[in-house]
């Protein structure tokens, strides 16, 4: 290797340095940069799966009158229960749930293949699951309650109003709130580089370290996250419209 | 206790606030009933307690003598037969017209798509939309819109229709294609109860007017003699007010 180290550009030399650590250690950089979109995808995605079912739990209506006594147990105890996941969730930084349930899960060892990745995949996934149901909480909102009655008297039951009105509408209004949080994801699952994940900021850390070059190496980071936020948001935005525009269309 | 729909003693409480105060109401078959009254009388929290989508706080209602407040009925099967129009239509946004309408009776009658499109073309040709089967339902006329929700109620065959203001949201020059298709109804001994706004309709159309005041009926009788001889002074005055 020592031929290649041998060109470490003069303290000072900004550019020449970037250029010299992009060179040297494009491969553990790239391989970062691909953790961390493998996290934003599977968090953004997984989460938005989960988020469908604890928004349901957290919307039950408890019938005083007609549900019985263990139907209204179980009716509380899901509700209770997802609020308290969303409240726990968004109550807490994302690096102090990193480090709880990476070292939690290590220590009960009996998971052979815990390890930083698998942790970290699903630490955002089980974080995004909590503000992806806020999102999906006030797109359901958003839906006139009117249509959910015009439902129920239609013979409708609650879940079957739900399923073919609310949610469809629910989740188109989310979309925007949703995409924002891939783009969130795109950024924060830096944090998880505090239990190993090598995603972007940990690859640019090692080449930063390796040479106390820590100013150029990071601003190659930012570039690359500057990069990838401001193409996922304007692919989000597309979308958004794409899908507006056709559902028009092909209703018409 | 003959009636399609028996109310017996309902009381429905917002609050400490008493909306309806002890109604007593029998719906025959095939007739047509109107509630009019002024706004807080309680007419339409009435009509919306008939099926259950405000819950009463007392009394009864049985519909086909099984009575509604019993906590082991089917109210989702009960409301299957009783059809409901709304103010604001209350159409489903992400649906077309044709799938607002096939929606429930493939749903909860099992009926096939190709039977449930028959019969939503059938009562969506009644009320003149068969131009507009496969619209858009957020671009449509409101007098469009309140139609496209009759033919919904329609598809289940449902054995009273509920209005509830069905023209009040209506630009003045729709609300006559409206009431064209309930005085169809009529015709054809759809049972019906009725709220509204609309006198010269309600005259028309009805088998009885019943003239609702501060969660009572205070007056009930047949259109001619409610409109030529009402007897409380409440009455007299609500008909001033609103015929003059």
């Amino acid at each position: 290797m020592a031929f290649i180290l041998a060109t470490l550009p003069p303290q000072g030399d900004f550019i020449g340095t970037m250029i010299y650590l992009v060179e040297n250690y494009y491969q553990i950089i790239l391989y970062g940069l691909g953790v961390t979109i493998l996290l934003s995808v599977v968090g953004t995605l997984g989460g938005f799966l989960l988020a469908m079912g604890v928004t349901q739990a957290r919307l039950v209506e408890i019938d005083q009158k007609r549900d019985g006594p263990w139907q209204k147990i179980y009716k509380a105890t899901f509700k209770r229960m997802a609020v308290t996941y969303v409240t726990v969730f968004r109550g807490t930084p994302m690096i102090v749930q990193a480090m709880i349930i990476y070292y939690g899960v290590a220590s009960l060892g009996i998971f052979p293949w815990w390890s930083p990745l698998p942790a970290g995949l699903l630490i955002v996934t089980i974080n995004t699951t909590a503000y992806i149901s806020e999102v999906l909480r006030g797109g359901v909102s958003s839906v006139d309650p009117g249509q959910m009655e015009a439902a129920r008297t239609l013979g409708l039951n609650r879940r079957q109003a739900m399923r073919h009105i609310v949610w469809p509408q629910a989740v188109k209004n989310a979309l925007p709130g949703i995409g924002n949080e891939f783009v969130v994801n795109l950024k924060d699952t830096a944090v998880l580089s505090v239990i190993s994940v090598v995603d972007l900021f940990y690859s640019v850390r090692q080449s930063a370290s390796t040479n106390y070059r820590y100013i150029e190496a990071f601003m190659i980071a930012a570039i690359l996250y500057l990069i990838l936020t401001f193409v996922s948001s304007k692919v989000v935005d597309y979308l958004t419209k794409k899908l507006d525009t056709t559902s028009e269309v092909s209703q018409s | 206790m003959n009636g399609l729909i028996d109310v017996v003693n309902l009381t429905k409480k917002f609050g400490d606030r008493v909306i309806l105060n002890k109604i007593n109401l029998t719906v025959h078959n095939k007739e047509v009933i109107t509630l009019v009254g002024s706004s807080g009388s309680g007419k339409t929290t009435l009509l919306r307690c008939l099926n259950l989508l405000n819950e009463p706080n007392d009394g009864h209602i049985y519909f086909e003598e099984k009575d509604l407040m019993d906590p082991h009925t089917d109210i989702d099967k009960l409301r299957e037969h009783m059809g409901m129009v709304f103010q604001q239509f209350n159409l489903f946004n992400n649906k077309n017209v044709m799938e607002n309408c096939i929606l429930s009776p493939m749903l909860r009658l099992g009926l096939s798509k190709e039977v449930a499109v028959e019969r939503a073309t059938k009562y969506l040709t009644k009320v003149g939309l068969q131009d507009f089967l496969y619209q858009d339902v957020r671009r449509l006329s409101g007098g469009q819109k309140q139609r496209v929700a009759i033919a919904r109620a329609l598809c289940m065959e449902p054995k009273v229709m509920l209005f509830d203001e069905p023209t009040s949201a209506l630009d003045p020059e729709m609300v006559g294609e409206v009431l064209q298709v309930i005085k169809t109804l009529r015709d054809e001994g759809m049972t019906m109860v009725i709220v509204t706004h609309e006198m010269g309709f309600a005259k028309e159309v009805s088998d009885r007017i019943l003239f609702m005041d501060q969660g009572i009926v205070l007056e009930e009788n047949n259109p001619i003699d409610f409109f030529n001889h009402p007897k409380e002074e409440r009455t007299k005055q609500f008909l001033n007010r609103v015929l003059h």
